[in-house]
């Protein structure tokens, strides 16, 4: 234990300073530590996991994979069969039976001594337990969408500065060879100069009406599943499904905004900035307990002219995906390792040396391990996740309030609409408050 | 026989006062078959969609079922700016035909409702039919008037998808499509359900939805088959469309009815909203969200909207569930004016949360 603790403490060193794998020169090289090769445990990124459902396993899963770079010792979960499997899982992987459980991340989060935590949760807990996780120096891999509102987004994105953590967000797209080469031309004017982004996102899906009050499954913890988000009886809906309401998520919209909306703000310079203007329309279930927007449209105007229409992919020429749109054509990437250009010609291209090379990761959860070690900023930083979601969550006002929102992307304020900036934050459920920095 | 003229003279003269009284509205002939019961009972339906827009002046006729002596059957299309075609029976005398299509070719406009044969080629008995069921309906089209701002994809109940329409014609649109999957006896295409025609200097829309069935008749009590009829009809006799997509439009979520076939108005809404519970629908919940996105930057609206809010909230008969969803959505759109209904149920323990959320919001802007 005090040699893992006495690992985490040089891990934190090594991230303070600035090119920690050039001054440390025993650490092993990235790409070699998932190999499998003798690594010492001392060496071992020391993990747990608070949300261990479906996404949190795959997460797991992932880290697992990389062998001995890392060591799971704790897993926290509010439902008791979730947990179970994690433990299980955890404890295969280390042969032994060891792997501590929680079922309240504040007790997970003072009792363990761990260098990194892996987080899938609904989208509702974000602004506490990411916060409360980099407060106690903890490198993080969160899942997308990194808040459910802007102003826990800002939280966030000033902890993990404060505490100078290691953060990695799940938008894995960006250590897939077609979008980040898609990007990287893109932003080296392969399409010409960019004027357009089309963002097609997933459409809604089936509702389910409205169903009555249910009993309450006994392996869950319902009240602490809920935590800050308004006090509702169970009606059979809490995991995966949360994301089809709003109180606990935004939709497809800002579920897979960290996916497609992060590659166009990637391939467009756009990661460290927010449009000015935001304008369009939702379909909304007319009724049923799901009533998250089952289609979305809407436009954002960039203080550099570009625009970007986001949009469920029913409505888009190319579906799903994101389409960089210039003066000399166009560039499509998606999932399934597609990538396409108005002329074909454009996917040829050699960057040159002097041109923009994008961050490069062959492998988002072993480039996070890589981080820790490195101390260098991972492929997914928290700033550049807060902007893709921005991006979601100020459409997603813009259609609530059917009004136009002018949005001060350096303030990170709404101008001159008092109705909805109110909707840039949500007061919590007490006793829980979005910790302070 | 004087007696029998004063009266049609009475008659016509208090359509003509009624119809002054509403303002431009659509002359349109309804035409029906006679040849089965749920003719009619889908020409009262049609009738009633119509009638619910206000926008139409309805006269209903029946033309002579199959086989019976259609000599006097002269239907006087030219006095009409809409005709309705829900007739199910055998094919017209070749002079109305003719007719008919020369009122187009003069710019009327026709609604074509469910055909038994081929509406666009003319050609008889080349369509089939899939079995009943739920499908879902893509629109194809966006950009045109009848199917503009309607939701991309929609589910529609218990309905027959038809085959073998031919859709090659000139200027002829088809501007929403269904799957017809074959575990429905379908025929594993894409097959128009709905199609607009520009035809000369008129317009034919045709709604291949709405198959008649007793004894719900789900399929003509879809708000998305009610609400893209009327508007198919605006646009036939007109080339336009100013009604709005209603809130109650279907959506990939799932098949929406209306079994009253009214759109929901203010007054229902509200009456509807006090009375909320779980897990009745939310639906006249989600009007009223409709509603205030759509008065948006207009204060007279949305303060109209606020005063039926606090009305809730200062009902002592509405209910606990009702109150937060208005507690909710004050949060953000409450002015000065809901303050005091907020503040006047701090004491109510069911509502702690949902008070102090509402005030927790409004103070930001207070």
């Amino acid at each position: 234990m005090s040699k893992r603790t006495s690992r985490r403490e040089f891990v934190k060193h090594s991230a303070a300073a600035a090119a920690g794998i050039f001054v440390v020169p025993h650490i092993v090289p990235s790409s070699v530590l998932g190999m499998g090769t003798g690594m010492a445990p001392s060496d071992r990124v020391v993990m747990g996991a608070i949300g261990t459902g479906s996404q949190g396993m795959s997460n797991m899963r992932d880290f697992l994979e990389l062998g001995k770079a890392v060591q799971f010792v704790a897993v926290c979960d509010v439902d008791a069969v979730n947990l179970k499997r994690a433990k299980d899982t955890v404890d295969a992987a280390n042969k032994n039976t060891d792997c501590r459980t929680y079922g309240d991340f504040r007790e997970f989060l003072e009792k363990e001594k761990l260098d990194a935590v892996s987080i899938a949760l609904p989208d509702h807990w974000h602004g506490i337990i990411y916060t409360e996780a980099v407060n106690k120096k903890l490198h993080v891999y969160g899942e997308k969408p990194i808040c459910r509102t802007i102003k826990d987004g800002q939280t966030i994105v000033a902890a993990v500065k404060k505490n100078n953590v290691i953060w990695q967000t799940g938008s894995w797209q960006r250590s897939l060879p077609n979008f980040h080469r898609g990007a990287e031309l893109a932003i080296n004017g392969r399409a010409g100069k960019i004027s357009y982004i089309e963002v097609g996102l997933p459409d809604g899906g089936r509702g389910i009406g409205t169903p009555p009050v249910k009993e309450i499954p006994p392996e869950l913890n319902w009240e602490m599943w809920l935590g800050p988000a308004p006090k509702v009886p169970y009606r059979g809906v809490s995991h995966w499904n949360w994301r089809w309401i709003l109180d606990y998520s935004g939709g497809q919209l800002t579920d897979w905004a960290g996916h497609h909306i992060d590659i166009a703000n990637w391939g467009a310079g756009l990661e460290h900035t927010g449009p000015v203007e935001i304008s369009g329309t939702g379909v909304y279930p007319p009724e049923g307990i799901y009533n998250a927007p089952v289609e979305y449209d809407f436009t954002c105007k960039y203080a550099n002219g570009i625009e970007m229409r986001v949009a469920n992919a029913s409505r888009l020429k190319l579906g799903m995906g994101t389409t960089w749109h210039g003066d000399k054509g166009w560039i499509h990437t998606d999932r399934g390792n597609r990538l396409s250009a108005s002329d074909p010609k454009i996917l040829e291209e050699v960057i040159g040396d002097n041109e923009v090379h994008l961050y490069k990761s062959d492998h988002h959860w072993q480039n996070f391990i890589d981080c820790i070690h490195s101390g260098n900023q991972a492929i997914a930083p928290v700033d550049v996740a807060y902007r893709a979601v921005s991006v979601a969550l100020l459409g997603e006002i813009a259609m609530t309030t059917g009004e136009t929102i002018r949005w001060d992307p350096d303030k990170q304020e709404i101008i001159g609409n008092p109705r909805a900036s109110r909707l840039l934050s949500r007061p919590y459920c007490q006793p829980w408050t979005l910790p302070t920095i | 026989m004087k007696k029998q003229y004063l009266s049609l003279f009475l008659a016509v003269l208090l359509i003509t006062l009624f119809s002054s009284c509403r303002k431009d509205t659509i002359k349109t002939l309804l035409i029906t078959g006679q040849s089965e019961n749920s003719g009619q009972a889908s020409s009262e339906i049609i009738r009633q969609i119509l009638d619910e827009t206000g926008m139409f002046s309805l006269t209903v006729i029946a033309a002579p079922g199959e086989g019976e002596n259609m000599s006097g059957f002269k239907p006087a299309f030219p006095k009409y700016e809409l005709i309705v075609l829900n007739y199910g029976g055998g094919a017209w005398p070749e002079e109305i035909n003719a007719a008919l299509t020369g009122y187009v070719n003069n710019g009327g406009g026709v609604v074509v409702c469910n055909p038994k044969s081929d509406p666009l080629s003319g050609v008889p008995d080349n369509m089939t039919k899939s079995e009943r069921h739920d499908f879902e309906i893509r629109t194809v089209v966006t950009d045109h008037p009848v199917t503009a701002g309607l939701p991309s994809r929609w589910f529609h109940p218990g309905d027959e998808i038809t085959h073998g329409i031919d859709a090659s014609g000139e200027d002829v649109q088809i501007l929403a499509t269904a799957l017809s999957d074959t575990a429905f006896r379908g025929s594993g295409r894409r097959e128009p359900v709905l199609v607009a025609r520009n035809y000369g200097n008129g317009r034919i829309f045709t709604t291949l939805l709405g198959s008649p069935d007793d004894p719900d008749n789900a399929a003509m009590h879809c708000a998305g088959f009610i609400v893209t009829l009327q508007r198919g009809a605006e646009w036939a006799a007109t080339g336009a469309v100013t009604q709005e997509v209603p809130f109650d439009f279907p959506t990939a979520a799932g098949t929406v009815l209306r079994p009253d076939i009214k759109a929901t108005d203010y007054e229902t809404a509200f009456a509807n909203i006090g009375s909320y519970d779980i897990p009745k629908s939310t639906r006249y919940f989600t009007w009223l969200q409709s509603q205030i996105r759509k008065a948006a930057g207009d204060e007279v609206a949305l303060l109209k909207l606020e005063k039926g809010m606090v009305n809730i909230l200062e009902d002592g008969k509405a209910t606990v569930e009702a109150k937060k969803l208005i507690l909710r959505e004050l949060s953000w759109m409450g002015t000065d004016y809901s303050l005091p209904a907020i503040k006047a149920l701090e004491g109510v323990a069911e509502l702690k949360d949902d008070v102090r959320f509402a005030e927790e919001r409004l103070q930001i802007s207070n």
